[in-house]
Parts: C-alpha cells; structure tokens; sequence
C-alpha cells in the first residue's frame, strides 16, 4: 500500500478519481465484461450463473450506498428478501410474466426502504450500520410469523416462471439466463447512471464533506433517504430475480447473514468501485459451491479468513488494488 | 433493441453449442447395461454437514448410504442389476438455495437416480420440486414437515423416518393414556412448532387430555424462563416442549433450574434426536418422554447394524443414519426387482410394497401419498444410574404400530395430495 | 403480583447477561471507537472454554468465573495486537468488517472442532435449587446471576471512576477529542482495555454455560439484541451500556409474558422509538454519535 488510505470514504474516493477517468480501455472492459457475462452460463452451472448475476447487482446497489453515499448498511437483506417474498407472492397470485412481478417486488423494497430509510439516516457511522440490522431482523421476524402468506420455516414455495408461454425460458435454466441478465444488466446501468448524474455528485460531495454539503444548502438527510431508497430498489430487484430463478423465497433471503454475505462481496470486489462486486460475486458464489462438494466442514473458516485478509491489507478490493497497479504502471512509463 | 437480438443470437448460439457437448459426452449405450439409465446407479446424499444438523444426519449418513452400497453388492453380487454404484454428495449449509441448486445438479449434471435425506423443511420442499419436474427420486429423511405429504407431495418423493404428525401423535396419545392428562405446550412460533403444537392438541384430546395452555415463543431463543413460569402456573401434569436443537438445550437446562419436576411437572419433548441427549449429558434429560423412530439398542438386529455403523464412524447411529441406510437399500433393492432404474418403474415398484428391515418395522411405502410407515416408539430418557454403556440413553415404554404411527391416508388426501395429478 | 415479581427477576437476569457483554462493548467502543461485531463470538467461546475446562481438567463453575475472563482477557490482547491496532487509525467501519470476518472464523472453528449439538456442563449444586420468597418460588441461579452481574457492575463503576487508569479510559470514552487535546496517553491503555472488554463478554459466556445450551451459534443472535442494547442505552456511555442492558432484559420478559411472540421484535421497537426521540441514545451525548 503505498498511500493508505484512512476511511472508507477516501478508499471510495481514490477509486471514483480512478473511474472518472477516460481512456480508450473503458471500452474493452466493458466489451469483456458483457462477453463474460454472455457466456456465464456456459462456463458455471446455468443456476449458479444466474446467482452470480443477481449477487453482483446486490452487491453494486450496496456500493451505491456504502462507497458513494458512505453508509454501510448491515440491513440489505431486508430489501434483498422483502423484495424475493413480494415477487414470488405475485408472481404466484397474478401469474403476470416474471420482469412485471421483480417490477412489483422491487417498487415494495423502495417503499419499505422510505421509513427504514428516515430512521436510520439519523445516525450515521457505526451505528447506521447497527440500526439497519435491527431493522432487517424485525422483518425477518415478522416473515416468519406471517405464516400464511410468506410459508413461515417452510418458506414461500412454487414460484412460477411466467415468460409469455415460451417454454425454453420457463423450464431451462440455461435460457432462463438469458431472459433474466437483461434485467442485471438494466439495474447495473441505472446504478451506474445515478452515480454519474448531478445528484450522483451531491452524494459524494456529501460522502466526502456533509457539514460542506449542507452548508452549500443541500439537504443532507434527504439526499441520503433517496440514496438509500433508489439502493434499496436495485437490491430489490435482485433479490426478486433471484427468488424466481429459485423458484421459492426462504427467511434464508431475509437472515442477517445475508446482509453480511453482500458486504463480504461489496468489500471483497472493492468500495466504491461499482463493478467490483461483479468479481467479489463470482468469487464468493463460486466459493460456496465449490465448498458445498469439497468435504470441507466449516465455510466461514475460508470466507471470514479471505475477509479479514481483504479488509486487512487489500481495502480497495480485487477491483481497486488491480487499477490502483494499473495506475502506478502507467504512471511510471 | 439491437442488444436485445444480440443476447438472442447468443442465447440460440449456446443452446446449439450445449447441445452438441450433450450429444458427445452422451453415454453410448453397451450391451447388457442398457437397463440403467446413463450406465450406472447414482444416489446422492445431500445434507448439512456443517450446520446444526451435522451431528444427527451429516457426514455419517453418506457412511450409511454406502453401507447400503456394500450390502446391496454383497447380497446380490454377480446377479446385480446395478453392476455399478456411484455415491455422491453435497453439504447445503443449510440453506435452502444451495439445496435447491445442488439437487438441480445432482439429477441435471452428475446424474444422480436419487437424492437422500436432505434437512430443513424449506430445503426438503425444494428438492421435492426438482424431483418432480425432473422426474427422479427423492428420499425425505431429515425434514418434519407433513406438507411432503400433504399439499406438497408429488409422485418421486418419498417421505421417510419421521414428521411431525408421527412425533405429536406417539407423544401425545401414549402419555395422555398413562396418566398425563393436563398439557401446558411451549413451542416455537413458527411452522414447525405450529404444526406440532396443532397435531399435540388433536391426539391429547382424542385420548381424554386437555391442552389447558398453549403458549408462543420466538425462534431462536435462549430464555425460557418467563415461558416455564406462565405454563407452571396452570399446575399442568405435564409440560410438552416443541423446540430443537440448540432451543431444547436451553429449554431442558431452564425447566430443570426451575424445579419444575420436583413440582410433579413432567416434561415431554416433541422432537429429540439421541445426539440431543449426549451432549446435555442424560442427567439433564432424565424422565423425558418422546417419540423415537428408531433406536439403536432397541434389539439385536439394530444392534448388530449398530455396531458395524460404530466400526466406521466411531460413533453410534441416530434415526436418521439409519433411515438413510434403509432408504438407499430399499431403493437398490427396487431397481433389483424391477431390472432397471428408471424413475417411473421404481416408483410403480416401491408404491404399496410392505418390507421389514433393520429400519423398516412393519414397513409400507404408501401408495396414495408415498408415505413411508414403519412402527415408532415411545421412548424415555434413563436415569444416569441405569445407563450402562456409552449411548445407552433410551428405554423403550411401548411401540407404536406402523399403522397409528402416522397420518391416516385421508388425512394426506384432505390436506391435498394427490398423486395421480 | 407473583407473576410480575417472578417475571422481574427473570428479565433481570436475562438483563444481566447483556449488561456485561454491552459494557464490555462499550469500554472497547470508548477507547478505540471500534464496535466489536464478534463479541457474540467471545460470550461463546467464555461459555465453550469453561465447558471444555469441566471437562478435561475438572475445573468447575466458581474457578471458572475467575479463570475463564483471564483466558479471554488474553485472547483479547492477542486480537489487538495482531489484527485489530492494524485498522484503530482508519475508519472504524473497517474494524466492524474485520471483527465481522473474524466472528464468522471463530464460530465455524467451535463447530467443525467441537460439532453442533452442544457441549455439556453440570450445574453447580449450591445454585440448583428455588429460594422461596412469599409463596413465590425463584430460582437460585436467577438470583445469583444477577446479582453478580450486578456487583461486576458496579466493581466496573468503581474502577472507572475512582482510579486514575478509570479516569482516563472514562474520559476517552465519553470525551475523545477532549481527552487527547489535554496530551493524555490513550494509547498505552488501548491493548488492555481491549481485552478487559472481551473478558467481560467471556464472563458473561461463563455464567450462561450452566443455564444455557453451549453450542457455537449461541451467541449469533445475542450479539443483534447487544446491538440493540447499546444502541437504545448510548454507544458512548457506560453507565448506558448498564442500564440499557437491564432494561432490554425487563422488556424481554416482559414481552414474553405478555406478547409472546413479538418479546424480540419488541426490542427492536423500544429502539426505533429511542433513535426517533434521541439518535445518540437514552445517556449518549449527541457529539459521540
């Protein structure tokens, strides 16, 4: 680490320099980052290929919030999972094509965000991150006990896959893939649209310096409600395509270890580097897999290692750490 | 626009491609095995093998399946119909999701004619629908859950061991009928303990008892204390407790703390698995009814399997490393009978077979709603005195007949199974 | 009025062990602004290590309650000085992840080490039975615990306000900047504050062990409630941490006597309502936020 870097805000900030700036190459990475995400499902287990799309835009709608809002929310499982519930209710209930219930699913994950949202702006810090996971688990509570509707323990069961009738999308995961990576792929192009628009700057100017923003007559906590709101959206919509890529929703969705789980892959790929959760996703689901058939007892063990590691000498991610090098080379020739 | 054609062209592309790599890989067929699907019988065990339903299934239940594999070889061998036997596994971590994916695999991928044990309701109710919509089988150890043969149930899954009409019913009828009429139930609120708590009512009142409490409780949980006080105060014969796992542990160390016993309120548990017992230390458990489904030590022949299970594990089995040693055997012994291993002929096979085995005691497997029955036990937990080796936990009071242990036929039907759709 | 003395004592019990755990959170809170995210990790393995103490050398509860917080006063020096100073200068968030990660690692060890089903301990006998108060029955170990608790508290109370060592680590608790600005050296007490706050977290685990099941995941959801507690009691406060701690528990019980089910989700709105009236906290000052 040549400079190090003292808050996750300046991590964040380093990183945003680094994207700002223009070069002929932000047109390969994202010719080779499209090509990956096309062939996928050819490369990994069709399924799995579909979590990894739907991890990578959770963990993108996070870093919206913790690397160019500075929050970090330890309760996104609760849109991440209310979302899942309400996808797989209409998609069960109305039987509409599976985009219009993730729609649905994904506008309830916003509403719930609103009040969460204006309690929990009131802090920040620390204690945003310990009054978000409060909240998620008063959900979870109340998932649970809402039996009739969400399935309890036993969880919401049989979510349909309705895509206009065509067979291929509702029955093969392979192609099922294909009908869901356009809606990844729009929720990575939103995320990437607000951090780039005006308000995307008024956030990381109050990232950066809330008293300043304030005092330039911004209003703080609502700009970080509406953050918060729009990552919760995004969250929600992963949350939903990945319940029906299940075909059920499970209080697992809504656990605080879920939470957790999105922050090891934000972290994991990188603070606000936006992309960087596609690679901490692939990683970290791939992991789990692959420790799922490996007889090894224990997957904690690995991913809290490999976590402490990052957070310990790697803070700028795998995505970060790898610019930051391309960056130091560039500046030496 | 033009992105979304892309993505199209892509996705035949690769269909094309997937197609291809399909029809290479594809098993050639060779005379004389071209009874098996793929060549070769694959069962997979799919389970927690690091969470907490590790030590009561696991690991030593891919033990069990494979001894099936070695007594099914043994038993038949140059005349077997599966001349070759693939046991695989995979450790869902307890969550529903991984199960899920795992078991699409396992049929889809590696496969597998088979999937075993699978705990937790919501990954059994999963894996029950990928058995179906890929028409292979399914073998339910792990999970309580009477959904699997209620509303839930399909044609490929099998529900085996135990649920949580069998455990309410043996409990609660048999301890009624000798004396324990005056029931204080605590449960978990959620579904599991709800619907142990609904089947507990049903049979206490059918045998002349009376639930003259029914208290709620939040799950996880680890202080009882409040709980014990509220159903103490309705001076009932007998406490029923429907919590699990690490739960019960808190449970049974706070009503022994509160001298329940001493007051003449006795405690029964709705679901306890032997390896409960060991690590609380029997003390702990002393006098606890519950309903068993199997017990080691219940007589030679489970003995004697005991101990083979014991050489290879270094531990004694519980109910459920048994019932998936039953379940694989049963299922090879099936594909013996019909000469083949497809799904459907297996499933016309084992449908209304009756058996007895070192699990299977009485044994049916239900034809209206693939429920398996067998007899059950009312066990109770021995003193630490009369305990005389390692694992000798249980005494046996009576033994439930295979055909009141479980639910009765209409019962599934009423809850809505129905197999033939 | 038997129930409502009965269920007092209960929730101050259960109060007494969040009291000690969200103390040992707060001290560590105070003097390094790190929020230890595996300090359900350490009231586990408190309760983990005096089980395995029982078990292979004997060594029962009394011993234990001295014993055991020794051992984990050192586990905790050993956390800060090999991970934890690394981040003390960055943003404190960067230490909740890390504590996160290292929670993760301890409790998957206790589990492939020692299984899931728990590990036994025998009650000792002297606590065993009811002390009989009116025609009310409590539990011994009730009364025990919390009163002990309550004494550690108050032990605690002492130490910081009456020595010098006190002094300083209550006014980089509640005054950081202060604190610094008049040249007092925090830093030397940073390594042993750290680990007197996971060895009362490890105290906590001790007391549990006889009282409740010792399984790995016990303390996965006691660390969210401890969340709760400091939150609703004040991050910056210790007499808050205390205070919090106890009433948590009352609610607790309470709740459980009245609305069962909703016992847990009843904390969480006790604090949405104390982060709507006051964000800092019932004893935080709005500053150390």
């Amino acid at each position: 680490m040549t400079s190090a870097p003292t808050t996750i805000t300046s991590v964040a900030a380093a990183a945003n320099h680094l994207a700002s700036r223009r070069s002929p190459l932000r047109w390969v990475l994202l010719a080779v980052g499209l090509l990956a995400a096309l062939s996928l499902p050819w490369l990994v287990y069709p399924p799995l290929a579909m979590d990894i799309a739907a991890w990578a835009l959770f963990a993108i709608a996070l870093d919206l919030l913790l690397g160019f809002t500075g929050l970090l929310s330890f309760g996104h499982a609760a849109f991440w999972g209310g979302s899942a519930y309400v996808t797989g209710l209409v998609a069960i209930n109305v039987g509409v094509p599976f985009p219009v219930a993730i729609l649905v699913g994904a506008l309830f994950a916003m509403l719930l965000a609103v009040p969460i949202g204006f309690l929990s702006v009131r802090s920040s810090g620390i204690y945003f991150a310990m009054v978000t996971l409060a909240f998620a688990q008063m959900l979870y509570f109340f998932a649970n006990q809402w039996r009739d509707v969400t399935g309890g323990e036993n969880g919401l069961q049989g979510i349909p896959r309705n895509f206009f009738g065509i067979e291929l999308i509702e029955t093969d995961p392979f192609y099922f893939y294909y009908a869901g990576l356009p809606i990844v792929l729009l929720g990575m192009w939103a995320a990437w649209r607000i951090i780039h628009s005006p308000f995307g700057k008024v956030l990381v100017a109050i990232r950066d310096n809330p008293a300043r923003a304030s005092a330039l007559g911004y209003d703080v906590q609502r700009y970080k409600v509406m953050a918060f709101v729009m990552s919760a959206g995004l969250a929600g919509t992963a949350g939903g395509l990945f319940s029906i890529s299940h075909g059920f929703a499970s209080l697992q969705e809504l656990n605080w270890t879920t939470s957790g789980k999105v922050v090891l892959i934000t972290v994991l790929g990188g603070i606000g580097t936006l992309w960087g959760g596609t690679i901490g996703a692939a990683l970290v689901v791939m992991l789990e897999d692959w420790l799922a058939t490996s007889g090894f007892e224990g997957i904690g063990i690995i991913t809290g290692t490999v976590f402490v590691i990052v957070v310990l000498a790697f803070r700028r991610g795998i995505w970060g750490t790898v610019r930051d090098l391309k960056a130091r080379f560039r500046s030496r020739t | 626009m033009r992105h979304k054609t892309t993505t199209a062209a892509a996705a035949a592309l690769s269909g094309a491609l997937l197609l291809a790599a399909c029809g290479q890989a594809g098993p050639t067929a060779q005379t004389g095995e071209d009874e098996l699907t793929d060549g070769k019988v694959v069962l997979g065990v799919l389970n927690d093998q690091s969470g907490v339903y590790k030590d009561l299934s696991g690991p030593n239940s891919v033990e069990a399946v494979k001894m099936a594999v070695e007594d099914y070889k043994a038993e038949y061998g140059d005349d077997a119909v599966a001349t070759e036997i693939e046991v695989i596994t995979a450790d869902h971590q307890n969550k529903p999701e991984v199960a899920n994916t795992k078991a699409q695999e396992m049929y889809d991928r590696n496969k597998a004619d088979a999937i075993f044990d699978v705990p937790a309701s919501s990954a059994a109710l999963a894996v029950a629908t990928q058995a179906k919509e890929n028409k292979k089988l399914y073998f339910n150890i792990g999970a309580a859950t009477t959904e699997l043969t209620g509303a839930q149930c399909n044609k490929y899954t099998f529900h085996y061991a135990y649920d949580t009409y069998m455990l309410a019913n043996g409990t609660g009828k048999t301890v009624t009928e000798q004396g324990g009429t005056n029931w204080s139930i605590i449960y978990p609120d959620y579904a599991f303990g709800q619907d142990m708590t609904k089947s507990f009512t049903t049979a206490i009142e059918g045998s002349g008892g009376a639930v003259v409490e029914a208290i709620p409780t939040p799950f996880p949980n680890d202080n009882f204390a409040t709980f014990l006080t509220k159903a103490a105060a309705s001076n009932p014969d007998v406490i029923g407790s429907m919590q699990a796992g690490g739960d019960l542990i808190n449970f049974v160390k706070q009503y022994n703390e509160a001298g329940l016993r001493d007051q003449g309120i006795e405690l029964a548990v709705g679901l306890m698995f032997i390896t409960d017992i060991n690590s609380l230390g029997v003390d702990q458990f002393a006098g606890t009814t519950f309903t068993e489904a199997w017990y080691w030590n219940y007589d030679d022949e489970n003995r004697e399997w005991a101990d083979r299970f014991m050489e290879i594990t270094g531990t004694r089995p519980s109910f459920a490393h048994a019932a998936n040693y039953s379940a694989a055997k049963q299922y090879l012994d099936a594909v013996q009978r019909a000469g083949t291993d497809d799904a459907d002929a297996i499933v016309s096979e084992l449908q209304g077979y009756k058996v007895n085995d070192v699990f299977l005691r009485n044994g049916e497997f239900r034809a209206e709603d693939n429920r398996v029955v067998h007899d059950a036990y009312l066990a109770k937990v021995k003193d630490e005195a009369s305990v005389s080796e390692d694992w000798d936990y249980e005494e046996i009071l009576a033994t439930i007949d295979a055909s009141e242990a479980f639910r009765p036929v209409e019962d599934s039907i009423a809850a809505g199974c129905n197999l033939g759709s | 009025m038997n129930e409502i003395l009965q269920y007092t004592v209960q929730g101050l019990a259960a109060g007494s062990f969040y009291a000690l755990a969200a103390l040992g959170l707060a001290v560590i809170f105070g003097v390094l602004g790190v929020v230890n995210f595996a300090h359900g990790a350490c009231y586990m393995l408190g309760a983990v290590v005096s089980a395995l103490l029982l078990q292979n050398f004997g060594l029962g509860f009394w011993p234990a309650l001295v014993v055991v917080p020794l051992i984990m006063f050192v586990f905790g020096i050993l956390l800060e000085r090999l991970l934890v100073r690394f981040l003390v200068a960055l943003d404190p968030l960067y230490n909740f992840l890390l504590t996160f990660g290292l929670s993760l690692v301890l409790v998957d060890l206790i589990k492939r080490q020692y299984g899931v089903s728990g590990l036994p301990y025998t009650r000792p006998e002297i606590l065993s039975g009811q002390v009989t108060v009116g025609d009310v029955r409590l539990p011994t170990f009730q009364l025990f615990v919390f009163a002990f608790s309550l004494v550690v508290c108050v032990l605690v109370w002492l130490l910081l306000t009456k020595t010098r060592i006190g002094m300083i680590v209550r006014a980089s608790t509640e005054r950081p900047e202060l604190t610094r600005a008049l040249g007092v050296d925090v830093g030397r007490w940073v390594t042993p504050v750290f680990g007197f706050g996971i060895a009362l977290a490890g105290l906590a685990g001790v007391l549990a062990a006889p009282f409740r099941a010792i399984t790995a995941d016990m303390g996965s959801n006691f660390v969210i409630i401890l969340f709760a507690v400091v939150v609703i009691g004040g991050l910056g406060s210790v007499l808050g941490a205390v205070v919090a701690g106890f009433l948590v528990g009352l609610v607790e019980a309470f709740g459980q006597a009245y609305a069962p089910t909703f016992a847990q989700v009843v904390i969480f709105v006790v604090m949405a309502l104390v982060i709507l009236v006051k964000p800092s906290g019932l004893f935080g000052r709005e500053e150390s936020r």
